[in-house]
């Protein structure tokens, strides 16, 4: 497609901060706040350039390697040795006829999970009541995005816990499939995100 | 919490510092090395970019830390300061001078293409109508579309590869040139330029932001996915042919002819 079109790159007042444009890149944009400038962007070719080379430098394997590395040996190794004080500590304190299921300790537990898992909505539904999902070690808060089969954000929230009401006031079309995925919060700086999980609402008469 | 945001919450700058650029050093190299690809470059700007973040006691950083809430991950928003401080750099050190070496080894016309478009920062149009005014009286659009082609081909070969391309003021727009320019004329292309323009204007702002990053700016349509917010990059596709469907309705609508897209 022939595109030519007489472009400007001055900065005006609506503008996007450098926070909203790292958001928008790494689409972590809360959907009310991406719904706000969606309008600039669409017509700002130094902002939309901004995203758009943000966006290739965070594909860049290199960026991404060093986004997604864990922290540095100096990091752990500080919380490591007193983690391992306390356990020598404990071994020498606690003598061997204390622990009442000591011989069968039963299978050991299973890993934290590092990702939310969506527990339901998930298929055919009568209705949606609440979305819920499972726990992710560390995370401290939970953003919830509902989408329609067009990608549009139906419903978008944030929750401390793993479960959330869905609200009367968004109505899910009855056959219509909808998609929705859970990101968490980990860290000052991560979020881990789910897997998409599709589900239908049966009846006609509820959302 | 990050010990860096404790050592800096607590007021103790230089440690902040350390602990900081003990985690992000090679983040921040990364994503320098993605836009410029000269070792000498790439170290100059690392020094520029620590000045800068350590400017004013870490003024950044204590904004950053200080927000009430993150729209990005940190991380994210280091890149995007990076850039920022990354492309001034270049803008600032190069210059005319610099910059004009990059143009050295071009044919004539192809290095004026480049004074204009990447020093004098003009459009393609206005890139288009100074040469067609000036020295060649003869050139026809579809001619200086391929020679433009050429031009962002033979500099983002260069050593300073990727940053050439948010040096431009329009740099999205050549690689969606014709790959055989045998477009319109250019009065033709002007107006078809403000027609398209008009087409676009009246999409939604997100179809219309799914063309632009999608069609324009050439993203992967998993990426565009990702930045807009939407499922997967199906919903992309499907977006983008309705939004390119109506765009060609108005602008066959206006006369102009499917080929000539």
């Amino acid at each position: 497609m022939l595109d030519t079109r007489v472009r400007s790159e001055t900065v005006t007042p609506d503008c996007l901060q450098d926070d909203v444009i790292a958001a928008f890149a790494e689409g972590s944009l809360a959907p009310d706040l991406r719904a706000s400038v969606l309008p600039h962007m669409a017509t700002c070719v130094r902002c939309r350039g901004a995203v758009a080379s943000l966006a290739r430098a965070l594909a860049d394997p290199a960026v991404a390697r060093e986004l997604s590395v864990a922290p540095s040996g100096r990091r752990w190794y500080r919380i490591a040795v007193p983690l391992a004080a306390a356990a020598v500590l404990l071994l020498l304190l606690s003598s061997p006829g204390d622990d009442p299921s000591s011989g069968h300790r039963g299978p050991p537990p299973p890993p934290p999970a590092t990702t939310p898992v969506l527990r339901s909505p998930i298929g055919v539904v009568a209705a949606v009541r609440d979305l819920r999902w499972s726990h992710v070690a560390g995370a401290d808060r939970y953003r919830v995005t509902v989408f329609d089969a067009t990608g549009g954000v139906v419903y978008a929230a944030e929750a401390p816990d793993t479960v959330i009401a869905f609200p009367d006031s968004v109505t899910l079309v009855a056959g219509a499939s909808y998609l929705w995925k859970v990101d968490a919060r980990t860290g000052f700086d991560r979020w881990a995100t789910s897997e998409l999980a599709e589900f239908r609402v049966a009846e006609s008469r509820r959302r | 919490m990050d010990e860096w945001v404790a050592e800096l919450q607590q007021g103790r700058l230089d440690a902040a510092w350390d602990l900081f650029l003990d985690r992000y050093r090679r983040l921040i190299f990364a994503a320098i090395r993605h836009y410029a690809q000269d070792y000498d470059d790439v170290m100059d700007v690392f020094a520029r970019a620590c000045e800068a973040l350590r400017a004013d006691d870490l003024r950044r950083l204590r904004s950053w830390v200080e927000q009430p809430e993150h729209r990005a991950r940190f991380s994210t928003w280091l890149v995007t300061v990076v850039r920022h401080l990354t492309v001034d750099w270049f803008r600032h050190r190069d210059g005319r001078r610099r910059l004009s070496a990059v143009a050295e080894g071009l044919p004539p016309l192809r290095r004026r293409i480049f004074e204009l478009v990447f020093l004098d920062r003009r459009s393609h149009i206005e890139a288009y109508e100074l040469i067609h005014a000036g020295e060649a009286p003869t050139l026809t659009f579809r001619e200086f579309l391929g020679e433009l082609r050429a031009t962002y081909q033979a500099v983002s070969k260069g050593r300073r590869g990727e940053i050439l391309r948010d040096l431009a003021p329009t740099s999205d727009a050549v690689e969606n040139l014709p790959a055989d320019p045998t477009g319109p004329s250019a009065t033709g292309a002007a107006e078809q330029s403000q027609l398209m323009e008009r087409a676009l204007t009246m999409l939604a702002p997100e179809d219309r932001l799914i063309v632009e990053l999608y069609v324009l700016e050439e993203l992967p349509a998993e990426t565009v996915a990702k930045v807009l917010g939407l499922p997967n990059a199906k919903a992309v596709y499907n977006r983008s042919y309705r939004a390119l469907a109506l765009v060609r309705e108005q602008l066959e609508r206006a006369g102009v002819r499917r080929e000539d897209l």
